[in-house]
């Protein structure tokens, strides 16, 4: 049993209906403190309306959610010392950047004496110092951001909402701010919900990701078993790039592998234990776990899968190169990292080779 | 090359329309103060053989028209700060949340600017006429704040709409109750809305003549109403004089205006995000 003074936030099937949609169709959870979670999914999975649920912007339909132990049934937004940092930054333009953090400590009611203390301590936070006279339209977007980072943090709210925290910014100052962010969320040691469609927001910032879909958790865990023990089709696909195999399985007596066939006539070794011999499955598998060989490349251990191919496609990403191949089971993805070397070019006749623990098995669906 | 000819052609036809338009607008007002300044005893044709400041006396020393000054003054402070509060507060209520009816609702608030001003100061004649209400300031008040209300709704309307609500939700979680959030956030950033608004109702209270003139009585008439009919009367001068001097005000209602929004844009360029 865990402590539940522990707990800063706990849903219980929390349900929550917007005319016919239904947005939440019972979620629970719990985040314990100094927890950073992520809540990952596509758009109208539910996932902004738990954010909003948890701010106090709307109220559930069922369920109930406490926050460190409470109740928060019929609480006002501003009766729950929760903070959040929007998508947009939402900094007042019309009050400088010092005014804006202090409006949280003013209305939290801190003694007026500690405010400006507090406010040139969070800029510190930020690496801001010297900012507090800048109105919010003179500053860059990475600039704002961090403003509104101060400004959430200010009032050491009891949880931290982040949304979206870094899609608004270009992709170079998002990794520089993603990192930043980690640094400040661990040094005051705040317990955070990161919600976010980006994966590697996700993956990046938290200790555990819960992928949400249609209104529900499909799958919650670490950020490295979410992507290597994907078990839904919808997490596997949500999740990082995959090569889809679909078929029938059996076990061949006395192998420690079982056999994956499918309708193109391929066979697969894949896991014994993670399939049932008779049924239709399905087996993602991730292209930076295929290697890409010459024609006659041969199989090393058992359990090595072999498939003939002919790069049709390459695309230079700079730190990867990714090749289209077509096979047998149609265009498979292969993902090399940019090494010195030998390389395949567009036409050649490649073997493809990956391990069946490297095939993640799960039952088939008709649209994976 | 033709092409090139067609779009010259085409810019000077548009300068020619705009400097036509320009000239419809101002030779008219030219012609009036220009007049307003006249020595002559009489009207005679343009331009004056000599100015002087005469029409400007006759008009500070005439009872009538001052009284009418008098009554147009308080009368349109009065009911842009009644229109003011009323419309703030309706268009608050009306901005917020989407619900059924709203669209209907706020046609209805600013029917008064589809309805024409006679037919609604007669039909507000015969209605204040049947409640018994024969005080002719209160009657114009009510005609004024009919009138003025849909200007301040509207501007204060699209002061309201360039508010991303997010920095309302922003001003609650930070602790903020809805009340201070109002206050802290959405007021200071609609008030160049807020303030249009104001300066709107006064102006068109100060105009207007269509409503005015059905529920004035004798003692109370505002200067609009007083020059229409000194002009029936006898037609002289002095009323290029108010014109001019109403034109002054004007002037220095936008100058005003000006100012307040002209500060905004510098100090809130992120403001209509």
């Amino acid at each position: 049993m865990r402590s539940s003074s522990r707990l800063v936030i706990e849903f219980r099937d929390v349900a929550k209906r917007f005319g016919q949609t239904m947005a939440l169709a019972g979620v629970t959870f719990t985040v314990s403190a100094g927890e950073t979670v992520s809540l990952l999914g596509p758009s109208g999975c539910g996932k902004t309306t738990t954010l909003r649920l948890i701010s106090g912007f709307e109220q559930p339909d069922e369920g109930a959610i406490e926050i460190a132990g409470e109740s928060m049934r019929g609480k006002r937004p501003y009766q729950r010392n929760v903070g959040l940092l929007f998508q947009h930054y939402a900094l007042f333009p019309h009050m400088n950047v010092a005014e804006n953090i202090a409006y949280g400590l003013k209305h939290r009611g801190w003694p007026k004496a500690e405010i400006a203390g507090r406010v040139s301590e969070m800029l510190r936070l930020v690496k801001l110092q010297g900012f507090e006279s800048r109105w919010p339209a003179q500053m860059s977007g990475g600039q704002q951001q961090r403003v509104a980072l101060a400004r959430v943090l200010a009032t050491k709210p009891k949880l931290v909402l982040l949304d979206e925290p870094l899609s608004a910014l270009d992709a170079k100052l998002r990794e520089e701010l993603r990192a930043e962010l980690k640094q400040i969320l661990a040094s005051v040691g705040s317990t955070t919900i990161v919600v976010t469609h980006d994966q590697d927001e996700a993956m990046s910032l938290a200790d555990r990701v819960m992928v949400m879909n249609r209104g529900r958790i499909e799958q919650e865990g670490a950020p490295d078993e979410i992507y290597a023990r994907p078990r839904t089709p919808f997490v596997a696909r949500f999740i990082g790039r995959g090569n889809w195999f679909s078929g029938r399985v059996s076990h061949p007596p006395g192998k420690a592998f079982a056999r994956l066939s499918t309708s193109a006539g391929t066979s697969l070794w894949i896991c014994a234990a993670d399939a049932v011999a008779g049924g239709d499955w399905s087996a993602c598998v991730r292209p930076e776990r295929i290697a890409l060989l010459g024609p006659g490349a041969k199989a090393e251990k058992p359990g090595d899968n072999l498939l003939p191919g002919q790069v049709v496609e390459i695309i230079n990403l700079g730190a990867e190169i990714h090749y289209a191949v077509d096979g047998p089971e149609g265009r498979l993805l292969v993902v090399e990292p940019n090494r010195e070397g030998p390389r395949a070019r567009r036409g050649d006749r490649v073997s493809l080779r990956f391990r069946a623990e490297d095939c993640v098995v799960l039952p088939y669906a008709s649209d994976a | 090359m033709t092409g090139r000819a067609l779009d010259n052609l085409l810019r000077l036809l548009g300068m020619l329309m705009i400097g036509g338009i320009v000239c419809f607008l101002l030779i008219p007002i030219v012609v009036t103060v220009v007049m307003a300044f006249d020595a002559r005893a009489y009207l005679g044709p343009l331009p004056p053989p000599a100015y002087s400041l005469r029409w400007f006396r006759r008009f500070f020393s005439d009872d009538y028209f001052l009284r009418g000054l008098g009554t147009s003054v308080q009368l349109a402070l009065l009911s842009a700060t009644l229109s003011l509060c009323v419309g703030v507060a309706t268009a608050v209520a009306l901005d917020r949340g989407s619900w059924r009816g709203k669209e209907a609702l706020t046609s209805l608030f600013l029917s008064p600017l589809i309805v024409p001003p006679v037919v609604t100061g007669f039909a507000l004649l015969l209605f204040l006429s049947g409640l018994g209400l024969s005080n002719g300031f209160a009657r114009l008040l009510c005609g004024h704040i009919i009138i003025t209300v849909p200007y301040t709704i509207r501007s204060t309307l699209a002061g309201l709409s360039g508010i991303d609500g997010s920095l309302t939700e922003a001003a609650l979680i930070l602790g903020a109750n809805e009340r201070s959030a109002f206050w802290d956030v959405t007021f200071p950033l609609a008030r160049t809305g807020i303030v249009c608004g104001a300066i709107f109702a006064f102006a068109i209270s100060m105009d207007d003549v269509a409503v005015s003139i059905m529920l004035t009585d004798a003692n109370t008439y505002t200067l609009p109403v007083a020059l229409i009919s000194s002009m029936r009367a006898n037609f002289d001068l002095s009323i290029a004089a108010a014109s001019v001097l109403l034109m002054l005000a004007t002037l220095a209602l936008i100058l005003v205006l000006e100012k307040l929004v002209g500060l905004d844009r510098i100090i809130g360029q992120g403001v209509f995000r």
